[in-house]
């Protein structure tokens, strides 16, 4: 019973932990672009990001699942081999990390917008090529807002539900993580059960935001305490 | 670096006009000076590579920066300049030392030694005690300071200042002056300057480019410039004030005596009582100088001073009397009604007296530390 909780967390939180890795470098990328470029379809594309949001998880898994499927565009016979994600714990992780690109993308990009060009304008003054600008300059600058927005993923991804469960199931063991545990205790009745792993939802839920609150504490206190 | 003349010659379409401005800028300093919206700024951004727009050419030495009919614009990274905005732009989220150390790769590439010049420009710019402060403590005149320390230890081989002073309140002003005044003295980089303050102006720069619309409208030495019908308006809109340098040789019961000019020959000029007694630069109000024809007695001023007038001109609605006081002195502008001259019947070479309350002048005079 008790060694069953343990892998279902140790389940959650590798998924959750690889979504968010996955998603951090192509999420912070577009939303630079989409803060400091201008290109075409950068408005369609902005949409087509924030899709996820607005649409039930159920309708994303959904769509991922058909994308996956044998004749769909990412299935065997248009790849020519078998990606073998459906029902896996990798299937979890595409549903999870296409959840929350959204949410780091959008913050990231609000992130970058707050940063002033004419700070990485006066970088470049000061002989920094494009990407040194990026990473002496605009990377610290937008650092807390890009921190927010990667912790908002990641807990997007810990509590996922709707799109894993139509693409990865609700295998014991396999893919059956906290969201879903809950839902089959409490569908077979199990309160006691459901009691536990909702506490526990709680407590990682409320470590994560400790996390957060403590990384994004404001650095410019730092020079008092100095 | 055999030379380092600036030679620009660009277009650069604005919003409301075009800037279409042609000059070679060899002196130490050069300013350019306008009224807001003149088009001072842009030009500025143009030298410094932040603006893709401009068309023409750009050179400085034998480095050609821009030349649009060949398609060469080098990006401002390999212009090696410094570049020192009205706001200052430090980067909040280093320290001050780290903002002044921010360009030292390039300091390094360029064979300098960014660790002694921090100490130079720290000890220069009187940032020492600051170093370890985050920027956003620092005050508004330390800002600026900051970011004067910054382009200076960058390894730059202009410096690039856009209205350096102009955020800052009158008293502020008057104490960062003289810095930059040192760094002029003491430092070999060459600056071009904007800037629409006649005192700024004719404390620093060598020339004067003047800048109307977008067009030059005069160029030359400041005094001279700033004396010219199109430009004294601009001026004059701003307060126009002789601008002085001078030591003190006296202090009296609450007042100084200032020397200014040459050892034997220049002229003493009481001042407001001074805390230092290092170089000041005094300034002096146009419009607050009076003329006498003779040399008037039992009057409050304390100075009546001895001059011979060198030029009388007419702008239309006022007229300008410009008076030598001595050897070494830069001549005084005094601002009269437009037909005085006629009625007091000045002539040129004439013997006059030039009539200065104390309290008229006003000291720029560095923070109190006297420097050597």
């Amino acid at each position: 019973m008790n060694g069953d909780l343990v892998s279902i967390l140790l389940l959650t939180l590798r998924v959750a932990t690889v979504a968010t890795l996955l998603v951090i470098g192509p999420a912070t990328f577009l939303g630079y672009a989409l803060a400091r470029w201008d290109f075409r379809g950068k408005r369609l594309l902005s949409a087509a990001i924030g899709l996820p949001l607005v649409l039930p998880p159920t309708a994303v898994g959904f769509l991922l699942l058909r994308m996956l499927a044998v004749d769909g565009p990412l299935g065997r016979e248009t790849l020519g081999f078998d990606l073998g994600l459906l029902l896996t714990w990798k299937a979890a992780v595409l549903a999870a990390a296409v959840m929350s690109v959204p949410l780091v993308a959008r913050t990231a990009r609000v992130a970058f917008e707050s940063v002033e060009p004419r700070l990485e304008l006066m970088g470049r003054t000061l002989g920094y090529g494009r990407f040194e600008t990026f990473f002496r300059v605009t990377l610290p600058l937008a650092g807390r807002g890009l921190l927010a927005g990667v912790i908002l993923g990641f807990t997007r991804a810990l509590g996922e539900f709707g799109a894993t469960v139509t693409l990865a199931g609700n295998i014991p063991n396999s893919t059956r993580t906290l969201a879903s545990a809950i839902f089959s205790a409490q569908q077979v009745g199990n309160h006691d059960r459901a009691d536990l792993l909702m506490l526990i939802a709680l407590a990682v839920g409320f470590v994560a935001i400790l996390a957060a609150e403590l990384l994004g504490r404001d650095r410019s206190t730092r020079g008092d305490s100095a | 670096m055999t030379s380092t003349a600036l030679d620009v010659d660009v277009r650069l379409a604005l919003d409301r006009f075009e800037v279409t401005v042609a000059f070679s800028a060899s002196k130490p300093v050069t300013g350019i000076f306008g009224a807001s919206g003149a088009g001072k700024t842009s030009l500025l951004e143009a030298v410094a590579g932040l603006r893709r727009g401009a068309r023409g050419r750009i050179r400085l030495g034998d480095d050609v920066w821009l030349d649009s009919d060949a398609r060469r614009f080098v990006p401002p990274e390999r212009r090696w300049i410094g570049y020192v905005p009205q706001d200052g732009l430090l980067f909040p989220h280093l320290s001050v030392r780290a903002n002044l150390l921010a360009g030292a790769r390039r300091a390094r590439r360029a064979g300098h030694n960014p660790e002694r010049s921090l100490s130079t420009v720290a000890e220069l710019l009187e940032l020492a005690r600051l170093l370890e402060r985050d920027v956003v403590t620092l005050s508004g005149g330390e800002r600026q300071r900051v970011s004067l320390g910054r382009a200076l230890c960058s390894g730059a081989r202009l410096l690039l200042l856009d209205e350096p002073l102009a955020s800052l309140d009158l008293p502020l002003r008057r104490r960062l002056l003289p810095f930059l005044r040192r760094v002029r003295d003491e430092l070999t980089v060459p600056m071009l300057l904007v800037s629409h303050d006649p005192i700024e102006v004719q404390a620093l720069c060598d020339e004067l480019i003047v800048l109307r619309e977008g067009t030059v409208v005069a160029r030359g030495e400041p005094r001279t410039v700033l004396r010219d019908p199109e430009v004294f308006p601009l001026a004059e809109k701003e307060g126009y004030e002789n601008v002085l340098s001078g030591r003190p040789v006296r202090q009296l019961a609450s007042t100084s005596v200032v020397h200014l000019g040459d050892e034997n020959s220049g002229v003493e000029l009481i001042v407001p009582r001074l805390a230092t007694d290092g170089e000041v630069l005094v300034t002096l109000p146009a419009n607050e100088i009076l003329i006498a024809t003779e040399s008037p007695r039992g009057i409050s001023a304390r100075n009546v001073l001895a001059a011979k007038v060198t030029e009388i001109r007419s702008l239309g609605h006022l007229g300008l009397v410009t008076a030598e006081l001595g050897e070494g002195v830069p001549p005084l502008v005094v601002e009269v009604t437009e037909t005085t001259p006629a009625e007091l019947g000045l002539e040129l070479g004439q013997q006059v007296f030039l009539v200065i309350k104390a309290t008229s002048c006003r000291l720029y005079g560095g923070s109190g530390e006297p420097r050597r």
